[in-house]
């Protein structure tokens, strides 16, 4: 109708943070979906219509920034983001499976040693070293199988099909059927 | 359970549905894992005696799927999906995120899952549910599936077999081996009077 925008997504268990923007009849539900949600960008995450987040865990970095499309359905997905999530439109991701866009520590021992000391208690004053992310994007219509793994940096093509329990660390074409640990192409889905 | 099919000191304050028989000797955690049941078979649950069901398993059962968890078999939170059949044998042991699922759900064809996807936005609750075929499980006898693991549509799991934690179990697992890793291989069988040394 004229002059009438779509009321927005509603998330069923508090208050939404300020710069999460929810598009019409999407649904957050879980109480714990933004507790570890530290992002402080202007629309950290941004949400379309008509997906359904249900027990999905935002967890957002202070500079993450995360998108998903439209008529998206995620079950109890973890998304860890210190940059970039960029997911397209009617993705179904299933329970348990876990999304992100760094590896959290630096793979030198001796930055590591100095990354402890950085996140302890004592850590004051001690500056974490750099670490390693990469943007991860998710095309349109993927289906990714519960139990599964996506790491930094991986790209998964147009309507690929990511079978449960799948470890993903590196590129899928569009319209592949990939599984195992690490991750294979064992087919198309067509 | 309580005459009200209620779990007697849960704290999820909802009833056991009534097409679930639990025996009176078996021990069911929380009235939650029924929360996305929908089965509308006359025992769409069954769960036997001196079985146990721990928090965390969701029955996550369709309209025409029937679960069977046999006698002292133990479910230490699995997420269960079920559109046809999972049929857990006596003695059966299940660990914690474990997945058993006898349907993708979806269709593999994205322009056809598309459409799934669409018709779930608009549902109340919201499901994408029962657009493929699904094909049942068997657990047999007395099987161990460590953390983590996933039993796809189809497979049967031998007698005595174990499945080591984060395998994928994709084809049939013969009974008395040992299987491991994504996707799930043997890596030995189980002797006969074997003990633990």
């Amino acid at each position: 109708m004229e002059g009438r925008t779509p009321a927005a997504g509603t998330w069923s268990d508090g208050t939404l943070p300020a710069n999460v923007v929810l598009g019409a009849r999407t649904l957050v539900t879980g109480a714990g979906a933004f507790r570890r949600f530290m992002s402080t960008g202007d629309r950290a995450l941004s949400i379309g219509s008509d997906c359904t987040m249900d027990g999905v865990q935002f967890a957002l970095g202070a500079e993450a920034r995360v998108s998903i499309g439209d008529y998206c359905y995620f079950t109890n997905v973890v998304l860890l983001s210190e940059l970039e999530l960029r997911i397209g439109s009617y993705v179904v991701i299933g329970w348990n499976t876990t999304i992100t866009d760094t590896d959290f520590h630096p793979i030198a021992p001796a930055e590591r040693v100095r990354d402890a000391v950085a996140c302890s208690p004592l850590g004051k004053g001690h500056p974490r070293p750099p670490i390693a992310r990469r943007a991860v994007i998710i095309e349109d219509d993927v289906w990714i199988g519960p139990n599964a793994a996506i790491m930094k940096g991986v790209r998964v093509g147009a309507g690929a099909f990511i079978e449960p329990g799948a470890i993903l660390t590196a590129d899928v074409p569009p319209l592949a059927r990939v599984a195992g640990n690490p991750a294979r192409v064992v087919g198309t889905v067509r | 359970m309580t005459p009200d099919r209620r779990i007697p000191g849960d704290w999820f304050d909802q009833p056991v549905p009534g097409n679930v028989e639990i025996h009176d000797e078996a021990y069911v955690e929380t009235a939650f894992s029924f929360l996305l049941y929908r089965s509308q078979l006359a025992a769409g649950v069954r769960i036997g005696r001196g079985a146990s069901v721990y928090l965390g398993t969701m029955f996550d059962v369709g309209r025409q799927g029937r679960v069977s968890c046999g006698a002292f078999t133990l479910v230490n939170g699995a997420r269960i999906v079920c559109d046809a059949e999972i049929l857990i044998e006596d003695y059966v042991l299940i660990s914690w995120n474990v997945v058993l699922m006898d349907t993708y759900r979806v269709p593999a064809d994205p322009a056809l899952r598309r459409r799934a996807v669409i018709a779930a936005a608009s549902g109340e609750p919201r499901r994408v549910d029962g657009h493929v075929e699904a094909r049942p499980i068997h657990i047999k006898r007395a099987a161990w599936i460590g953390f983590d693991a996933c039993v796809l549509p189809g497979v049967t799991i031998g007698e005595g077999a174990i499945v080591g934690a984060r395998s994928v179990v994709t084809e049939d697992v013969e009974p008395f081996t040992i299987v491991v890793g994504n996707p799930a291989r043997m890596v030995r069988r189980i002797e006969p009077g074997e003990t633990t040394p």
